[in-house]
């Protein structure tokens, strides 16, 4: 009897020793992956909605969730945007690109329209001035505010990307393959991110044809404008086209390559999705074909050149804008 | 006590591995050096030259060697001469320079001197100097360059126009264009301009000129002059945005890149028929092709390509391009090898 009694107290303390080596085991690799992801958890409580879902400001953007949209084939509207974000503006940037991008997961269709810079409108901020000073004024929430009204659009989402960000991203990736239209040439690029005076120029050269794009080759070619016939407008083709080529890219990506993406991303990126809505975006871009992308950029008439208070801009044609709008984007509520 | 520890080490252990297997799996997208692979892969006659990561390699037979050339800047763009020695362009961070090389990689002179920033703070004065071509004759090299400017330190304007110089003869490139070269082209401004010049046996030249066509867009049309400053004929329309050409050994035959306005290319062959081209035929649909060249003495084509959306930049190669049943493409370089596209390759098949 005393000897079964000692066999059962050794078996449940094998068992118990048995189990702790087991969980020993589990924490130890847990700990190793979790220390892995750390970056994305990082940057997914810093950067993205994960811990911020509303934007607060005049604007309620409407929570969502990952399953309300991304997870599921309800088409979303995500508006993108771009700054110059060296040194010398010190914090204060202003929007040099911005794309407003319809996804449709069920149809595998999406829509980019790119507003130009320059677009005179009423900010939210009631005063009237160039659209990429909305960001300025009140961030992502104010340029979301600025294009909902002025579109009269629903806009779901935001992303926003600084220039060494975008960089950091495309080497992260290894580059992009890109068709250039034309030489593009620029003696007046600004040399802010070669480690000098940010406020000094440099001569750069993008030659025509089908090549790899290094992270900066891609972004002297989205971010050149001096020597082209269409400026800002060539431009926002271009930029359209890396988000292109970046498409082909997320194809290959795993799990494990989002905490490299996260740290390359640095301060650099901002959104008001999730990182499991991020993720959730990658696939969803990896599967659209290019026959699916419809490109849209507001040359004349949709708008025309404008001087007022001392600066060159555009004037919006609005029942035109709106009507091309309306076509592929729900109008705000 | 010793069991314990042993155990704890191995826990350890297995966290590391848990991390570093989640970092293995990380997507690589590595290349490599041309002289590190198999490469190539199909054996061609003669020599060809490419260029990868700013140094030109030969490709002779089955061995590829580095060309021994100075250090600093980006060796591309190289020209084979009649005589076996070669054009290449030395291209620096704000400016490149024209360089005539022996096929071994020596130097036999620097052509050109292009960075003004010694004698000159703005650099706005330095030019870019790209595309050689010679002449069938090999007396005469066609370049485009980015000279002249109108107001470098005032305006934005910077765009190409062609020009030729006897080969040896001493230019200088400044302001107001070429000293010691003929001035051939004037290009549509703000578009990039005209490039890539083709000298034709009968004197003419054809190359890709970029055309602002009012409606948003610069497309490229391939261009023919029949002598300097003579009108640009276009032998393709807006709508097919032709450029990149390249003429066999028989004067006639033309490859050219075509994006028919669209978001991919297609390799397209057609015949010169003076001062029109037929109907092109496509050998290479939906593709990310640039740079073809023809071998020095028959109907062999090389290009660049990569072989999807993703992938590295190889050369490619099709026999008997310019006849009625064209060769099947076939990769010459490795797969883990990416070229530089921009730069097409010189291929010395005698």
């Amino acid at each position: 009897m005393r000897r079964r009694r000692a066999s059962l107290k050794t078996g449940r303390q094998r068992a118990a020793r048995g189990s702790f080596v087991a969980a020993g085991f589990l924490a130890s690799i847990l700990a190793g992956m979790a220390l892995y992801f750390l970056p994305a958890i990082q940057v997914a409580l810093r950067d993205t909605g994960q811990a911020n879902t509303s934007l607060g400001g005049n604007l309620q953007l409407k929570p969502v969730s990952a399953t309300e949209h991304l997870s599921s084939t309800a088409p979303f509207t995500l508006l993108l945007l771009g700054s110059d974000s060296d040194s010398k503006f010190k914090g204060h940037y202003l929007t040099q690109s911005m794309i407003l991008t319809r996804v449709n997961p069920a149809t595998r269709h999406v829509t980019m329209l790119s507003i130009p810079r320059d677009l005179w409108v009423r900010l939210c901020t009631g005063r009237y001035g160039k659209i990429d000073q909305a960001f300025l004024h009140g961030g992502a929430q104010c340029s979301i505010q600025t294009v909902g009204k002025d579109l009269k659009v629903h806009i779901d989402y935001y992303a926003w990307i600084g220039l060494q960000g975008l960089v950091s991203v495309l080497n992260n990736l290894g580059g992009v393959n890109v068709t250039a239209n034309n030489p593009v040439m620029d003696d007046y690029y600004p040399a802010d991110l070669s480690g000098g005076s940010p406020f000094d120029y440099e001569r750069i050269l993008v030659l025509p044809g089908a090549q790899h794009m290094s992270g900066s080759l891609a972004l002297e070619y989205v971010r050149a404008r001096h020597d082209d016939a269409y400026g800002d407008f060539a431009r926002s083709q271009r930029q359209q086209q890396i988000l292109i080529a970046l498409r082909a890219k997320t194809k290959n990506l795993s799990l494990a390559d989002i905490p490299s993406l996260a740290t390359s991303l640095g301060s650099d990126f901002q959104t008001n999705m999730s990182i499991g809505q991020v993720s959730g975006l990658l696939p969803i871009a990896g599967s659209v074909p290019l026959a699916s992308i419809t490109q849209v950029v507001l040359l004349p008439p949709y708008t025309s050149t404008l001087n007022i208070d001392g600066q060159s801009a555009l004037q919006p044609n609005w029942p035109l804008i709106r009507s091309e709008v309306a076509k592929y984007f729900p109008a705000a509520a | 006590m010793r069991r314990g520890l042993i155990l704890i080490a191995l826990m350890l252990a297995s966290g590391l591995a848990a991390n570093r297997t989640l970092a293995f799996m990380q997507t690589r997208s590595g290349t490599a050096s041309l002289v590190d692979t198999t490469s190539p892969q199909v054996r061609l006659p003669g020599t060809i030259f490419v260029s990868q990561e700013g140094a030109i390699f030969a490709i002779t037979g089955s061995k590829v060697r580095r060309l021994p050339l100075p250090a600093g800047g980006d060796w591309t763009q190289p020209r084979v001469l009649p005589d076996g020695s070669l054009l290449a362009v030395r291209r620096f961070a704000q400016y490149s320079d024209l360089y005539h090389v022996s096929a071994a990689g020596r130097v036999i002179s620097q052509m050109t001197s292009d960075d003004q920033s010694t004698a000159n703070k703005n650099l706005q004065l330095d030019h870019w100097i790209l595309w050689p071509a010679v002449s069938a004759d090999g007396a005469t090299v066609f370049f485009a360059t980015d000279a002249p400017k109108a107001a470098p330190t005032k305006s934005y304007e910077v765009d190409f126009s062609l020009w030729s110089a006897s080969l040896g003869a001493a230019m200088s490139i400044g302001d107001s264009g070429v000293s010691g070269a003929t001035r051939w082209s004037f290009p549509d401004l703000y578009t990039g301009g005209d490039i890539q010049p083709v000298p034709l046996p009968n004197g003419s030249v054809l190359y890709s000129s970029y055309t602002n066509n009012g409606k948003g867009s610069v497309l490229s049309v391939l261009g023919l002059q029949t002598g300097p400053s003579s009108p640009m004929v276009s032998l393709t329309s807006l709508h097919q945005d032709c450029g990149s050409p390249a003429v066999a050994a028989d004067g006639v035959t033309v490859a050219m890149v075509c994006t028919n306005s669209g978001q991919t290319a297609s390799l397209e062959i057609a015949t010169l028929q003076g001062r029109t081209l037929s109907a092109p035929r496509v050998l290479v649909a939906n593709c990310l092709c640039n740079s073809p060249s023809w071998s020095s003495s028959g109907d062999g084509l090389l290009y660049m390509n990569a072989s999807n959306p993703d992938g590295n930049f190889g050369l490619w190669y099709i026999a008997n391009a310019g006849g009625v049943h064209p060769g099947a493409t076939r990769r010459v370089t490795d797969a883990s090898v990416d070229l530089d596209a921009t730069s097409a390759a010189a291929w010395l098949d005698r």
